[in-house]
């Protein structure tokens, strides 16, 4: 199957369509349009996305294997945790967010339970050490300011 | 006479304890990033930048810091190569040839000290390279106009994909992707927003730092996951050192031929350290194979290809720092690192900022000579790093990662945007689209427009104003050339290489 490049190819062709029309519609610049404006680049750019989006359709390569729905699930868990962590770190304080996100990381894995939060802990209390007191660059506290 | 001064100046500069300090800093934690599985030099670079940048540190000092872990990270790269046959990086691929079997012998401890000398015979002769080279390079680009830049730049993506690129189209779908995210925000010249949707967070543009650090260090995690790698590679010991003085003359001519050739593949657009390592064993197993040893455990063949892609790594930033194009991932990053301190590379450099190229310079020999001191007695430590398993390593590099990003604007917005570039990466890698020239494209996009422009408001709007100069005319010749070629000839060579990884596989 070479599904991946085309369909693929596909999305290109339809960003570098969309990214050209979009460019064709800047305001006109204050002092009247010149030779070259700001839409000249961007409209160059989209004919060569979309000539590299036709020829990805036309000869595609041999696909590399996606993963099957189980490790989407987990991929997927993976970068809603690393969000998660994200907003976490003001609200939370960054040692509490911080030890969650490495523990999780370490359990997926493949680590036991155990060295996870050993890891999580000890890890996430250095930096925030290093951090706070020795580069100077002060982290959330969050949580266990009071 | 003139460069010996500014070399003494620039050894000034990198002599003062601090910038000692950043130099041996640099070095320990490049090798580190090299040794440990899971982190390329780029992905380990990109990672650091942000915390030089929130830490505020001074573009001496983060460059000093940056080009010693560049340099660190070609060294630590051999380790896992010699040790377990798994090279750490593409350019280390040649030394598994000899350095696996010389380790089977029972010699990795010779081997490792053997290829440390040849990195560092290779770093010194094309460091010295660099000091003559570019200062006559930058001279010559001072009569680039903006016509002769655009070509230049097109020339940069053009040979991106190297001689032994695959797919050029995919190169090419890269490098206008990353043009395009280079577009988006406020078009400095004319004020008008382009494709920012009226998004506040946007009207600045996409900051290539956190883009670099998603797209190297996210997707990479994504890509653990995926393969199960958790647990790591099995754990080897290093017998006891017996290095003579003569099995360093030994392969002292060698390491010299390659840190040439290394040198001369690494200043050509297109050539990289890949490249510069095949050459310097192919040509040193013509030239002094002799016995039919090489393949087998041959000091000679550890020391040609380690001088080769040292020598390549300090030739590759000549054009990054005299024209501002850099020629591989790793040079692209250190670019990132110069303009986000708001160091503007090219010819000027060299005579606005000659304090700091210079200081450079004179740093990465400071920093080699720390490498070389640092891995004879400190192999063994770096060896037992190898076995750390990545799944305790890779979520402290994805919190590391994070921290940095987060520091510099303290803003939970920037590592939303870091994931999803993280996501973008994986997808892009799955369907086998280069990230480097992505990265290029988002670093170069706003000086191609610029000369774009220039060239174009001079004349006019000909068009014709992009061809009119025997400079231009030679540039888009070698453009089009490295487009074509590797279409000819990059097959033979990737043949090449693949029959030389199957030796070492059987």
């Amino acid at each position: 199957m070479r599904l991946n490049d085309r369909v693929f190819g596909m999305f290109m062709l339809i960003l570098a369509v969309v990214y050209g029309l979009e460019a064709t519609k800047f305001p006109e610049p204050f002092g009247g349009s010149e030779s070259v404006g700001p839409e000249t680049f961007p409209i160059i750019l989209s004919f060569f996305l979309g000539i590299s989006a036709i020829y990805m359709m036309l000869k595609p390569d041999p696909d590399e294997a996606w993963p099957v729905t189980p490790m989407l699930l987990e991929l997927s868990g993976i970068v809603l945790a690393i969000l998660a962590f994200a907003w976490a770190i003001e609200p939370l304080g960054f040692i509490p967010a911080a030890i969650a996100i490495v523990s999780y990381l370490a359990w997926r894995m493949g680590a036991n339970v155990k060295m996870c939060l050993i890891l999580g802990v000890t890890s996430s209390i250095t930096i925030f050490l290093l951090f706070n007191n020795v580069l100077e660059l002060a982290l959330p506290l969050g949580l266990l300011e009071l | 006479m003139e460069t010996l001064n500014f070399l003494m100046q620039g050894f000034a500069v990198a002599l003062t304890p601090e910038s000692i300090m950043f130099a041996i800093i640099g070095s320990i934690l490049g090798t580190l990033i090299g040794a440990l599985p899971g982190l390329g030099p780029a992905n380990g670079v990109a990672i650091l930048i942000p915390l030089a940048f929130s830490l505020g540190l001074s573009p001496t000092s983060s460059l000093i810091l940056l080009t010693s872990v560049y340099a660190g990270a070609m060294y630590g790269g051999r380790i896992s190569s010699i040790l377990l046959n798994i090279p750490g990086d593409e350019p280390a691929m040649m030394t598994c040839l000899d350095g696996y079997p010389m380790a089977l012998k029972g010699k990795a401890a010779e081997a490792l000290a053997i290829s440390a000398i040849a990195s560092f015979i290779g770093s010194f002769i094309a460091t010295i390279g660099l000091v003559i080279l570019a200062p006559i390079l930058a001279k010559f680009a001072l009569k680039f106009g903006p016509s002769e830049y655009f070509a230049l730049f097109a020339l940069a993506f053009a040979t991106l994909g190297g001689i032994t690129g695959k797919n050029q189209f995919k190169t090419l779908m890269a490098a206008s992707l990353g043009l395009m995210i280079a577009s988006i925000g406020i078009d400095i010249s004319s004020g008008v927003q382009r494709y920012t949707y009226n998004t506040l967070e946007l009207f600045e543009g996409v900051d290539f730092i956190i883009a670099i650090v998603g797209l190297f260090a996210i997707s990479e995690l994504l890509f653990f996951i995926e393969k199960h790698a958790g647990e790591g590679l099995k754990t080897v010991t290093v017998n006891k050192l017996k290095l003579t003085m003569g099995d360093i003359l030994k392969v002292l001519p060698t390491s010299i031929r390659g840190a040439l050739l290394g040198f001369v593949a690494g200043v050509l657009p297109g050539a990289g350290a890949s490249l510069g390592s095949f050459i310097s064993y192919t040509l040193e197993k013509k030239l002094v194979d002799d016995k039919g040893t090489f393949g087998e455990g041959d000091a000679r063949g550890i020391a040609a290809p380690e001088a080769g892609n040292n020598g390549a790594a300090s030739g590759a930033l000549v054009p990054m720092l005299t024209l501002g194009v850099p020629g591989s991932g790793t040079t692209a990053v250190l670019l990132a690192m110069l303009i986000s301190l708001n160091v503007t590379p090219g010819p000027m450099l060299f005579t606005q900022n000659a304090d700091l190229v210079w200081g450079v310079i004179a740093a990465l020999f400071v920093g080699n000579l720390v490498l070389l001191l640092l891995n004879i007695p400190m192999i063994g430590i770096f060896v037992k790093l190898l076995s750390v398993p990545p799944k305790f390593l890779m979520p402290i590099v994805t919190l590391v990662a994070s921290v940095g990003i987060y520091s510099v604007s303290h803003s939970a917005l920037d590592l939303y945007f870091m994931v999803g570039f993280g996501v973008i990466g994986y997808i892009l890698r799955k369907v086998d689209i280069p990230l480097v020239p992505v990265i290029l494209g988002m670093l170069l996009g706003p000086e191609m427009e610029k000369s774009l422009r220039h060239a174009l408001v001079l004349s006019d709007g000909e068009w014709s104003v992009l061809f009119n100069s025997g400079l231009s005319i030679g540039l888009w010749s070698v453009a089009i050339l490295g487009l074509i070629l590797p279409i000819i000839v990059g097959p033979i060579i990737r043949a090449k290489m693949a029959k030389s990884k199957k030796v070492v596989a059987s």
